[in-house]
């Protein structure tokens, strides 16, 4: 099930952070889903196959010097006593960068620019099953 | 303080009318309130019953300055300006104490050694679940001989029911004080190789309801209770030894629930397990009623069940995400679910009788939450601070501005992932504040501003508050060891 799914973080954050900025005409990441619901939202039904702004936070990357992060609306903030497990929120959107992603902190927002895309896909590098991506995407 | 205002309060009043007459402000609504405020103080009755039913309703997480903003939130919302606001449990009918919340060898707690200091009357060591001070963290063989007796042992012993639910998972500290006995609260779903003096905390819960122990048990956590692979449609198995424990509670005839079709489904003849997650419940200001039941609804479905049984009953209702939202120094999800405490509490009151139902409502620990000034009247709580006005009681429409030039809200945190402070390129942390609207501030989303950076905001060791009605609540007063509300239910319950 899309957003009851949970997966285990690997803090694999790369040292250097890129500086951040969030676009004015961004969407926020939530509106991508539905409000109080479990399912992607009418808008992103809308949006599938368009280039798109959407505002978020990046999560610590799975895999150093990759073009793939997870895009969190909120910080991935980390509860020892909440979890034991870090766990992923119900509303994310996997990112798909042409370059190699310039890590920025969890807590600062950003804005990526990408072509949204929707279906099941396993990435072949860190097992991550997606439903929701921004494909060809750039941060900034 | 609260003696000395009282009985400072009753001198004016017992003076008589006459010299009322004569105070120059005797017709003011406050002065007015204040009296009625007292008559209600000279009216209680204390009420040494024997009770018959227990409920210990736990907001994680919601020490004195967090209850204060649930308070003024809940008013908020009902269009009040917030600081007049009167929670359920915030009525002259309430008894109360404030609560110091430490552990053995922590001066901040966590979870799990408060819950079991509630559970067993003994305070209990970082960590750990009702184990007794010589049992240590995470090793597995200083659990045989420290085990403790908990209160759900002992009513089950008088015959009474047990139950406890909450919105964080079933196996989570909280709940877990109830029925577990752990060296590690972690060991949700599993102990470590080679140890065999306890299982792990979900077997335990079942093992409780195969005991006659635990009679309803409701709330988050279903992975748990599954094995990995295993899934029924709502919950995803995470049990890595294959044991199914739904199907071993459906063996010994126990009703199951994941959803809310299959919670209105229940029935009354027959003992409750529901999981309603993988892993938490969802909160609040997320949650969809055709998903996950509300607090205040498992509630009433548990004191209904509970309530079948002529001997009584111990029911432990936990609202276990007040604490995760402020672990994630988001003011608004936080608030929101002490609000769906504060019914829960409402709806425990409405459908039980004081005469023999004791009634505790209490946190078991505080945050790192605090609060700016000097914010008018009506500042919306998730939101900017407002000047005060200088006539009427709305605040005004000028911001307050701090020394940057900046507005700030009138809610921080001390710490936590929304730290002003960032990560730099060469590793440094700086940072100067954001600038911010009221739009931004008031965001479901929002993290308030914090100073030191952290991944997670922590508890902090302050006062809790409790709150109690029913036989024998008269016995909170003051401040107390949070032991101690183990003793006064433990007095009630046998209370000749």
């Amino acid at each position: 099930m899309q957003t009851r799914r949970t997966f285990i973080l690997s803090a694999a954050a790369a040292p250097l952070f890129a500086r951040a900025a969030v676009a004015d005409d961004a969407i926020k990441l939530r509106d991508l889903y539905e409000r109080r619901g479990t399912g992607l939202s009418e808008l992103a039904t809308e949006l599938v196959g368009q280039r798109i702004n959407v505002a978020g936070f990046m999560a610590p990357p799975l895999k150093a010097e990759s073009n793939f992060f997870v895009l969190t609306k909120m910080p991935m903030s980390v509860c020892p006593f909440c979890e034991t497990d870090a766990e992923w929120p119900n509303d994310i959107l996997a990112v798909y960068t042409q370059r190699i992603v310039d890590v920025t902190p969890f807590n600062v927002g950003i804005t990526v620019s990408g072509v949204l895309e929707v279906g099941s896909y396993r990435d072949p590098e860190t097992g991550f099953v997606s439903l929701v991506r921004l494909m060809d995407a750039r941060v900034g | 303080m609260k003696t000395t205002l009282s009985i400072s309060a009753l001198a004016v009043f017992a003076s008589g009318a006459v010299f009322a007459q004569d105070i120059a402000q005797a017709d003011n609504d406050w002065f007015v309130a204040g009296q009625t405020t007292i008559q209600e103080i000279l009216d209680r009755q204390e009420n040494t019953n024997q009770a018959k039913n227990v409920i210990l309703l736990v907001a994680d997480g919601n020490g004195v300055g967090t209850n204060y903003a649930v308070r003024l939130f809940a008013g908020q919302q009902e269009g009040q300006l917030g600081e007049e606001h009167v929670l359920p449990y915030e009525t002259a009918d309430f008894h109360s104490a404030l609560v110091k919340t430490y552990n053995i060898n922590a001066q901040t707690p966590d979870s799990a050694p408060t819950a079991g200091a509630m559970n067993t009357g003994v305070k209990q060591r970082f960590n750990l679940i009702n184990l007794g001070g010589d049992a240590i963290h995470d090793d597995c063989s200083t659990v045989a001989g420290n085990e403790l007796t908990t209160f759900a042992e002992i009513v089950t012993g008088m015959d009474k029911s047990v139950g406890v639910i909450s919105t964080a998972r079933l196996t989570h500290a909280t709940p877990a004080g109830v029925y577990a006995k752990t060296a590690n609260r972690n060991w949700e779903d599993s102990v470590p190789e080679g140890c065999t003096a306890q299982v792990d905390i979900a077997s335990q819960l079942v093992n409780a309801m195969e005991a006659g122990i635990v009679d309803f048990a409701m709330g988050g956590g279903g992975r748990y209770f599954m094995p990995e692979g295993a899934s029924n449609g709502t919950i995803s198995g995470r049990r890595a030894d294959g044991v199914d424990l739904v199907a071993k509670a459906g063996e010994m005839g126990v009703q199951f629930a994941s959803d809310t079709a299959s919670f209105d489904a229940l029935t009354m003849d027959a003992p409750v397990l529901a999981l309603f997650n993988d892993s938490h419940m969802e909160y609040e200001a997320d949650r969809a009623d055709d998903d996950e039941p509300s607090l205040a609804d498992m509630t009433a479905k548990a004191i209904e069940f509970l309530s079948q049984n002529e001997n009584g009953y111990y029911l432990e209702i936990e609202a276990g995400r007040v604490d995760h939202a402020n672990h994630d120094g988001n003011a608004y999800r936080t608030l929101a679910d002490g609000v769906a405490f504060a019914e829960a509490v409402a709806k425990a009151d409405e459908l039980t009788n004081d005469e023999d139902t004791l009634i505790i409502v209490t946190a078991d620990h505080e945050h790192a939450i605090a609060f700016n000034g000097y914010c008018g009247r009506g500042s919306d709580i998730t939101g900017l601070c407002y000047g005060v006005s200088k006539e009427g009681e709305m605040h005004s429409d000028e911001l307050n501005l701090a020394a940057d030039g900046k507005p700030y809200t009138v809610i921080g945190y001390l710490n936590g992932a929304g730290s002003v402070l960032t990560e730099q390129e060469d590793g440094t942390f700086a940072g100067s504040r954001p600038d911010l609207t009221q739009e931004d501030a008031t965001d479901i989303d929002y993290m308030q501003q914090s100073l030191i950076p952290m991944s997670s905001e922590t508890h902090s060791g302050e006062d809790v508050a409790v709150y109690a009605k029913g036989p024998w609540a008269h016995l909170f007063d003051g401040t107390i060891e949070q032991n101690v509300i183990f003793h006064v239910m433990n007095h009630a319950v046998n209370a000749e």
